[in-house]
């Protein structure tokens, strides 16, 4: 029994404080919400440290935005570079250049990019919807052929599959991503002709109407289906090449969890009871061994996000690992500090969603 | 233990693998460019941008010239890859005056912007005086220029002092005449409070022969037909894709058929290419050169005149080419190969390994021991700058100079580089405008001459003859000029000037007319195809 229910135990309901407004009652009826609420508030905290974090990084890095933004001739002339700082607020001391930051971040507002001159919030809202879309593609595939692997293996152990797929498991973890995204562009794409070229969408095509800027939905969305399968066709090959590593480790994975769960007595006294192996497998087993595979994918769409900067670079993706490669190597600080914003809280959100599937998942883990 | 029914999974799995491939394969290999199909020709030019703004008034990057120069007119221009020339652009003829500090310009008479309206003086003297206004990495092309409108069809340019340059400068995209009411309807103006670029980025106000249908600083710039366009020489395609990407994937590209235009493969990425591709190399107009610093405080050693002859004598130039592929070139001085005022070929630096060390030996410096600072990451035309560092320290060892490599990301290097804390430095140049004096940088007291350490009154007749230099005017005696400068700067200078690497463009074989021009790299709407 937790300490809250002896409590309320205690006093037999009868000196509960009164209730504090329909919220409040919702919190108290909800524990999901009220989870949920505890971690969102927690993530923004966390946010927050990241933008701290980013800020003085990005400012201890040796070198000047504005030698690394401006040209040769107007580096030269004091009244650029003088006019350079102040129109990104590189004048200011550094404590206020951060408390201004935060406080346009209120606003929604992330600053001026100094290589693109455009919103910061602009340019994310580009390249994050086209990494969202490789990534969630990947993670997608890697899930379905990972855990279907790691079963499979986990069902025939030792046998030829499971050796088999040892291999393959341990080649997807092993082979560096730029390497295989190099190899698969080159043999798919220029020897077989069987991939599309670089990008998102085949030139020919104009990009469809902006909604969720994922290219695949919106053009579904636009009914524009020539598009709409160049789009795919574009996203297959690097989607492939990102799942290599995913796909590796959650077959180990999912093997071992599973393993480890046919040994368990209820999976024995579900055999013994007749049932088939479907049934087992799909109620018994496999939701069962979900939980730390769970865990593990919330961890590789992490790894996929740091892959797909490379991916990215071979396919010309114009996604978040292209946008934080340039924005880096040209000291560009706020784009700097909107890709780290952006990768934390898809971080955080990750965590929040693979606590939140635990509880669905696994009874014992449900939120109290 | 009892089997599961899993007996069909790994053929699944088999089947969703195929049928990913298969679905790949039937949605887009093959893509069908550089032909026509559907909306007129395309051309698809793949490049690794360095793009920032297509607004005329503010950008100064590579990429943002090529996009540029298809967009916007400018009053004078260059014909193909030959930059010793100005010819008439938006003005049908100059005129300069003999003390070199008057220009005038006669409009071309039905010059139109995209949207029908005609060219005018007005636009001229907006979009001229809204560069200077901007104070972004054009404006110093017109430093100390007033514009003014002389009559509805003459523009007269007056420099503070003799501007023997500005034909050359004019060319330039940055300065392409912008359709002044279009612009300042959407926030533009000839002052720093100007809020056109955001306008500027998504739709073109010039009357070049293309028209911007979208822009993206980091994926694509898709450029549209101009109907308008009443040039000399009609665009041959309807359509032209400019694409962000990397130089290893660009050649899978165009190899494919994907793209009809590689601008960044590298000498060796460009070896045994074959499948009716076409590459066009020679020598680019980008000179790196070896610094050594003058300021003793930086370095004693690198300040020594007979140790920087040392150095000088001590490099093997003919072998730092090999480095530079098919068409590189030795400069014999600051100024590129294909410039006015370049020094001949037979002027050029050679090895001579015992004057080196005899050099070295007058120098009075024992075991002499240099830090050699550069961007390890920056490749200079495919070359990287770290490679040639490592031969550079290998070369000078056979001497009995000891040279630490000091390399660091550009952003990092780059502070040093232009405050002058380098001892030695291995950087270059690309010229901002094709004309001898962007060169006079080099000289003491002025932009790089400083970051050599080398302060003003460090040579006060090499001063001299610069500052005579920039206001002569004629050809003949400014080449001889700027030789003289060149001659001199070889002989007391801290530049050791190393090699123009080459230049690769490869091309289909159904374009013509790819020829690199160093101001803009290539002129797309002058591509034809056969």
């Amino acid at each position: 029994m937790s300490p809250r229910s002896a409590a309320s135990e205690a006093t037999g309901g009868r000196l509960r404080p009164p209730a504090r407004g329909p919220r409040a009652g919702l919190l108290r009826r909800h524990p999901l919400a009220r989870f949920l609420l505890r971690r969102t508030l927690t993530a923004a905290l966390l946010a927050l440290g990241v933008t701290l974090v980013t800020f003085v990084l990005t400012n201890l890095v040796p070198g000047d935005p504005a030698a690394a933004n401006l040209g040769q001739r107007a580096i030269g002339d004091p009244a650029i570079v003088a006019q350079f700082r102040h129109q990104h607020g590189l004048d200011k001391p550094l404590p206020v250049q951060y408390a201004t930051y935060l406080g346009n971040l209120f606003h929604g507002d992330l600053g001026e990019s100094q290589q693109s001159h455009q919103p910061v919030l602009t340019d994310l809202g580009t390249a994050v919807p086209a990494t969202l879309e490789l990534a969630g593609a990947a993670i997608v595939v890697s899930l379905v052929v990972g855990v279907a692997f790691g079963v499979v293996a986990a069902l025939r152990r030792d046998r030829f599959t499971d050796q088999l797929l040892r291999v393959v498991s341990l080649l997807g973890v092993s082979v560096p991503t730029f390497w295989l995204a190099l190899l698969a562009f080159y043999l798919f794409f220029y020897k077989f002709g069987i991939a599309p070229g670089s990008g998102r969408i085949a030139p020919e095509f104009a990009p469809p109407p902006d909604v969720t800027g994922l290219y695949t939905v919106d053009a579904a969305l636009a009914g524009q289906w020539p598009v709409f399968w160049s789009a795919v066709g574009h996203l297959m090959l690097p989607a492939l090449v990102l799942t290599a590593y995913t796909v590796g480790l959650l077959t180990r994975f999912t093997r071992s969890a599973v393993l480890e769960v046919l040994g368990q007595d209820y999976v024995r006294a579900a055999r013994a009871k007749g049932l088939p192996g479907r049934t087992v497998l799909f109620h018994y087993v496999l939701r069962a061994a979900l939980v730390p595979v769970i865990t593990v994918a919330g961890l590789a769409f992490g790894a996929l996000l740091s892959g797909t900067v490379l991916v990215e670079s071979i396919f010309a993706w114009p996604g978040l690992g292209a946008y934080a490669y340039r924005s880096a190597t040209t000291l560009d600080l706020p784009a700097v500090m909107g890709v780290g914003l952006v990768v934390g809280i898809v971080y955080l959100t990750v965590n929040l969603a693979v606590d939140v599937l635990y509880g669905l998942i696994d009874p014992r883990v449900r939120v109290q | 233990m009892s089997r599961f029914s899993t007996g069909s999974y790994p053929a699944a799995l088999s089947l969703v693998a195929v049928a990913a491939l298969a679905l790949t394969a039937c949605s887009g290999a093959g893509s069908t460019t550089g032909s026509s199909s559907g909306g007129g020709k395309t051309l698809v030019v793949d490049t690794s941008f360095n793009l920032k703004t297509a607004d005329p008034g503010r950008e100064f990057e590579p990429t943002g010239q090529i996009v540029d120069k298809a967009l916007y007119e400018t009053l004078l221009t260059f014909e193909g890859n030959d930059v010793t020339k100005p010819i008439p652009g938006l003005a049908s003829s100059y005129e300069q005056s003999a003390d070199g500090r008057t220009l005038t310009l006669h409009l071309r008479a039905g010059a139109k912007f995209s949207d029908g309206s005609a060219v005018t003086a007005d636009d001229v003297v907006f979009s001229l005086n809204r560069v200077i206004a901007l104070k972004g990495n054009p404006s110093f092309l017109l430093d100390g220029v007033t514009v003014t409108k002389t009559d509805a069809s003459t523009v007269t340019l007056v420099s503070a002092k003799s501007n023997p340059a500005l034909p050359f400068i004019l060319p330039n995209p940055a300065l392409g005449i912008v359709n002044a009411k279009t612009v300042q309807a959407h926030g533009g103006s000839a002052t720093a409070s100007d809020a056109a670029e955001k306008y500027l980025n998504s739709a073109s106000a010039g009357s070049g022969p293309y028209t911007l249908s979208s822009f993206n600083t980091n994926t694509q710039v898709v450029l549209t037909k101009n109907p308008k366009y009443n040039g000399a020489a009609k665009p041959t395609y309807d359509k032209i894709v400019i694409r962000n990407v990397q130089a290893p994937t660009q050649k899978l590209n165009v190899q494919r058929g994907d793209s009809q235009v590689a601008l960044d493969l590298t000498s060796d990425q460009v070896k045994g290419l074959g499948g009716g591709l076409k590459v066009s190399s020679g020598a680019s107009s980008d000179v790196i050169f070896l610094l050594l610093n003058q300021d003793t405080k930086v370095s004693s050693v690198t300040a020594n005149a007979k140790f920087v002859e040392a150095v000088r004598k001590g490099i093997d130039y003919k072998g730092l080419l090999t480095l530079g592929g098919a068409g590189s070139v030795q400069p014999a001085g600051v100024i590129p190969s294909n410039f006015l005022g370049a020094l001949p070929a037979s002027q050029a630096a050679g090895r001579d390994l015992a004057g080196a060390k005899a050099a070295l030996k007058a120098s009075g410096i024992a075991k002499p021991s240099v830090t050699l600072g550069y961007p390890s990451d920056l490749t200079v035309d495919g070359l990287s700058l770290q490679t040639l560092a490592e031969r550079i320290q290998a070369q000078l060892k056979e001497v009995g100079i000891d040279v630490t490599l000091a390399p660091a990301p550009t952003t990092t290097e780059l502070d040093n580089y232009r405050n002058g804390k380098e001892q030695a430095g291995l950087w270059y140049w690309g010229p901002d405008y094709p004309d001898p004096s962007d060169y006079l940088v080099f000289l003491p007291g002025n932009l790089v001459g400083l970051r050599a350490g080398w302060k003003a009154g460090a040579d006060n007749e090499l001063t001299a003859l610069g500052e005579k230099a920039a206001t002569t005017i004629g050809d003949d005696t400014r080449k001889t000029q700027y030789e003289e400068i060149q001659t001199r700067l070889n002989a007391g200078g801290p530049f050791i000037p190393l090699m123009q690497p080459s230049r690769n463009t490869v091309s289909a074989a159904s374009v013509t007319g790819i020829a690199y021009n160093p101001v803009w790299t290539i002129d797309v709407a002058a591509l034809g195809s056969k």
